[in-house]
């Protein structure tokens, strides 16, 4: 599955990174980017942990 | 008078509940037997939900569209017939003080993140970490200023002084407004309180109307200085300054315009300068009544993040925020109509059984700690970095220069069930040198 960060959401808190760094990395224009194209099934987990706890609810799976 | 334990008579809307610790009984009761609770209303305010549980709260958090704050958010707001009248027997003062702009905190997608990006830059992480030093030399200023003296009020020589000096730099208000800036948010924010209530004859103050008064005398006094800063920007804009960032600002190629400006003014300083001080007091006090937790932390200050974020949990400054119900939907098993008034309380779902364990426990190591002080998704607090770094440098700074300070008296607390509020907490310390 892919994952999204909806740049206009992010403002830079960087939880995804810290959840899941091998899926989120912030950017310097304090927004996040996706590092995959697909979410090896082994890191789902993690990315759902990034997705629960964005203050801002900027990460979505795509469906 | 006991919290009342029959939950069809709770009102959550009297401001007297939270004069004392006596609110949290009650959110634990509701929490337990009616987490999405019916409160009818009175003659000039509507009735309203109370959703008193985390993961419910996520949900209309995470649904701007559903829960709308265009609307309002503070309070269950004013009855549409009870608005009428008011406005009848006062539209001058009535139409001055609603302003009828919204800021972002009472705007809905898709417009409201087209505005929060307008300053949002100012605010994140890195522009917060960039202000350390300057944050943490404002402190010490201001701890400079009560070194001597072994005992002060903490509110207001400590706690308030620091958030008011960030906000006020950032949007380049002179330092000798801040008092004002000081006083006229206690009058709107802390309008049903009768010591802000100074405009008005002692023997009539603590009315519903004596706060409307009150709230409506601090906007209108806002509004009239902002004017003034706006004109003074357009003719000496600034470098780094918010306020002259927005006059700059376009959306959709449009400049802003004179009421979104003074909205937008008007809270910034406001959010920017009450939630903060009273996160800061609220520390200090639960600090002072857990002597083993502060001992703690005293030892190891590396602990200093993690027992910023469990006083934050503890306090939740921001006790609540309203939303309006757009289609029928369900919540908590309860169904809610198109058009019903929500409020979320803060302090409750940050106490929920069912995500913290032992909620009631202060402890400056609790892991994890996704508390929601600052709410979550789409308008999750603007300043929340600020808020973190303010409470971790004061601390520091605070414990480093006075690690005996602890309150010596009780402090007296804000009535509102909006701001967890502290006006007064007397502290004593020993002096330096």
């Amino acid at each position: 599955m892919k994952v999204k960060v909806d740049s206009d959401m992010c403002e830079g808190h960087g939880k995804c990174e810290m959840s899941a760094p091998e899926v989120f990395k912030l950017g310097e224009d304090d927004v996040s980017v996706v590092l995959v194209d697909e979410v090896p099934k082994a890191l789902e987990e993690k990315v759902n942990r990034a997705i629960r706890l964005c203050p801002r609810q900027a990460i979505a799976w795509v469906k | 008078m006991t919290a009342p334990t029959d939950v069809a008579s709770i009102n959550l809307n009297d401001p007297e509940l939270f004069l004392e610790d006596r609110f949290h009984e009650v959110f634990r009761i509701l929490r337990k037997e009616a987490p999405v609770h019916w409160n009818p209303g009175g003659e000039s305010w509507n009735g309203f939900w109370s959703i008193t549980k985390y993961e419910d709260v996520r949900f209309i958090s995470r649904n701007p569209e559903l829960f709308i704050s265009s609307k309002g958010i503070a309070g269950p707001g004013i009855r549409p017939e009870a608005l009428a009248a008011a406005l009848a027997a006062d539209p001058a003062a009535a139409a001055q003080a609603s302003g009828g702009n919204a800021s972002i905190i009472t705007m809905d997608p898709p417009r409201h993140v087209k505005m929060r990006r307008l300053v949002n830059k100012g605010f994140t992480p890195r522009a917060v970490n960039a202000m350390e030093d300057e944050i943490r030399q404002i402190t010490n200023d201001i701890l400079d200023k009560i070194a001597d003296r072994g005992e002060c009020d903490f509110v207001l020589e400590v706690a308030s002084q620091l958030p008011l000096a960030v906000i006020c730099g950032m949007m380049g208000i002179d330092q000798k407004d801040w008092p004002l800036m000081f006083d006229l948010t206690n009058k709107v924010l802390g309008s049903g309180d009768p010591e802000y209530q100074t405009d008005i004859p002692e023997d009539q103050r603590g009315t519903g109307e004596a706060s409307r008064q009150t709230a409506m005398s601090g906007v209108f006094q806002m509004m009239g200085f902002f004017n003034q800063a706006l004109a003074d920007r357009r003719a000496n804009p600034r470098e780094n300054d918010l306020i002259t960032i927005l006059l700059e600002s376009e959306i959709d190629g449009e400049k802003l315009t004179e009421g979104d400006l003074l909205a937008f003014c008007f809270l910034l300083i406001v959010a920017g300068n009450e939630t903060t001080r009273n996160a800061i007091s609220g520390g200090l006090q639960v600090l002072s009544e857990n002597p083993d937790q502060k001992q703690r932390l005293l030892n190891d200050m590396s602990l200093i993040e993690s027992a910023v974020e469990e006083i934050l949990r503890w306090v939740s400054p921001v006790q609540h925020m309203a939303r309006t119900v757009t289609a029928d939907v369900e919540v908590g098993g309860q169904m809610l109509k198109a058009g019903d008034r929500l409020i979320m309380w803060y302090g409750s779902v940050n106490r929920d059984e069912d995500i913290f364990e032992d909620p009631y426990r202060f402890d400056i190591t609790r892991s994890p700690n996704e508390h929601l002080a600052f709410g979550i998704g789409e308008h999750f607090c603007l300043g929340a970095g600020f808020a973190r770094k303010e409470l971790r440098v004061m601390f520091e700074e605070l414990f480093r220069r006075f690690p005996d300070i602890q309150m010596s008296g009780p402090a007296e607390r804000l009535r509102s069930n909006f701001i967890n509020g502290i006006k007064h907490l007397p502290v004593k310390y020993t002096p330096e040198r």
